[in-house]
């Protein structure tokens, strides 16, 4: 029964069945969503941590799977996105009071002089989907912003994100900042016109082509 | 030489033919048909009861922007032009256009140097759909926001291109800071050479332009101007979520 509730929990997410009002996909419709899935599933004794991970990690992998496979485009990613925060305001109690663990805490922005979010907030839920605490700092966002926040969080990961050629060049200060504020800070880069060696180049840790990358890279250094 | 007949103001757009500087448009004008806001988020195989395709097609009918969106353009003289430095000048002030737009418009005479926004109200409703969760939405409603001002633009350099071919002159494609390797920091600049305008365009210290639907740039004019591609066309970058936001 727990199963199967956090299979069919899966599946809305996967899809993007946000709750039983919700008509899409028509295969489900007048069937309840992850909103009302998720309350069945904790009022049944299933633990906030198996939903988040057999349920909520193993749906937005398969998403972010598809999106790197140019299977799904961003707005059936976003639509699982919101399936999944339906799903994730009922476990938020449980991160609050600590009895479900994350694996950590990712702070994202996007690098100053560069307004582009599209990335960065695909990227953003993912993480979340993934098991992570999210700090999103936002756009054009300043090296002492983002100094700031490490500061608070000082086992955080980093993650920045920039569409232009010429704002990428921006994140090389900010790693440096970040880096000379807390040196054991890890730091992953990502956007449309980089590159793993010009992710190398500037002092990052990590590289993610696509979300689904990235992902990976957390979850090697959060092994 | 200079051969143009306009009015040298350079404290708004002077139009340098009749009234053809400065423009309004409601959004009917502008608007990006359904098919094209489709394409641009890569729905185009998606079911008809998908609610992206329901979105598109209840937000299409629900926006109804009268005056917001506008946006004009100021003809200047290129005082000089220096291909190997990438640099133009125009007022005694240089551009640092860098390499590649300055070689797209070395054979300009002039400059027009435009500016144009579809209002804050794109920014207000997304901030406003992305607050209440609906990010799918807002993701949707911005796409319109970027489509809209590439289309408002699209007129202005029309009116352009009409204005200056009775003169037998060329105009080229347009070209804005942050792209093609031109410094973003050069907005400043370009912001000082338009100067006051009736766009309500503002820059911030990291040079980025508010209202956030807004463009800025440049587009060379000239006898010999030959046609060069440039954003998504030249791109070659297959996974960027944006390519087709630039000047298809």
């Amino acid at each position: 029964m727990n199963q199967e509730l956090l299979e069919k929990l899966s599946e809305c997410v996967e899809f993007g069945k946000i709750n039983l009002a919700s008509p899409y996909p028509p295969q489900m419709k007048g069937m309840p969503g992850a909103d009302e899935i998720t309350k069945e599933a904790l009022e049944a004794g299933v633990t906030p941590g198996e939903i988040l991970n057999e349920a909520l990690i193993s749906a937005m992998n398969k998403v972010g799977q598809k999106f790197s496979e140019n299977k799904i485009f961003v707005p059936q990613m976003l639509l699982s996105a919101k399936a999944m925060s339906a799903s994730m305001i009922h476990l938020k109690p449980f991160f609050a009071n600590g009895s479900v663990k994350r694996k950590g805490i990712f702070i994202i922005g996007t690098v100053f002089g560069d307004l582009h979010d599209i990335g960065k907030n695909l990227f953003s839920m993912m993480v979340e989907g993934a098991g992570w605490e999210v700090i999103d700092l936002g756009i054009d966002v300043k090296i002492e912003k983002f100094v700031e926040a490490v500061q608070q969080n000082p086992n955080a990961v980093v993650g920045i994100s920039a569409l232009l050629t010429t704002t990428m060049v921006h994140m090389k200060p900010v790693i440096e900042a970040i880096k000379s504020a807390v040196p054991e800070t890890k730091v992953i880069v990502g956007g449309a016109p980089l590159s793993a060696e010009f992710a190398a180049s500037i002092g990052a840790d990590g590289y993610g082509k696509n979300p689904q990358e990235g992902i990976l890279w957390l979850d090697k250094i959060s092994a | 030489m200079n051969d143009l007949e306009y009015p040298k103001v350079k404290s708004n757009f002077s139009p340098p033919l009749g009234d053809g500087g400065f423009f309004h448009f409601t959004f009917a004008e502008v608007a990006p048909t359904f098919d094209e806001i489709i394409e641009f988020v890569q729905s185009a195989d998606l079911e008809e009861e998908h609610p992206a395709v329901i979105f598109i097609r209840e937000i299409l009918a629900e926006l109804n922007f009268d005056t917001a969106i506008s946006g004009g353009y100021l003809v200047k003289d290129i005082e000089e032009l220096n291909a190997k430095q990438g640099m133009i000048r125009i007022d005694g002030q240089e551009l640092n256009l860098g390499r590649q737009v300055c070689g797209y418009i070395k054979e300009s005479t002039h400059a027009a140097l435009f500016l144009c926004t579809a209002g804050e109200d794109f920014t207000r409703m997304t901030n406003q759909l992305n607050e209440q969760g609906d990010i799918m939405e807002a993701y949707i409603l911005d796409a319109i926001g970027s489509l809209t001002v590439e289309k408002a633009m699209d007129k202005i350099q029309e009116n352009l291109r009409d204005s200056f071919l009775s003169k037998q002159l060329k105009i080229s494609n347009r070209y804005s800071p942050g792209y093609c390797n031109w410094p973003l920091a050069d907005q400043k600049t370009l912001f000082n050479l338009i100067g006051e305008n009736k766009t309500g365009i503002t820059l911030s210290d990291s040079c980025l332009m508010t209202p956030r639907k807004s463009v800025s740039g440049i587009i060379g004019i000239g006898k010999h101007l030959k046609h060069h591609e440039y954003g998504c066309k030249i791109c070659s970058n297959a996974t960027c979520i944006y390519r087709k936001i630039l000047n298809e």
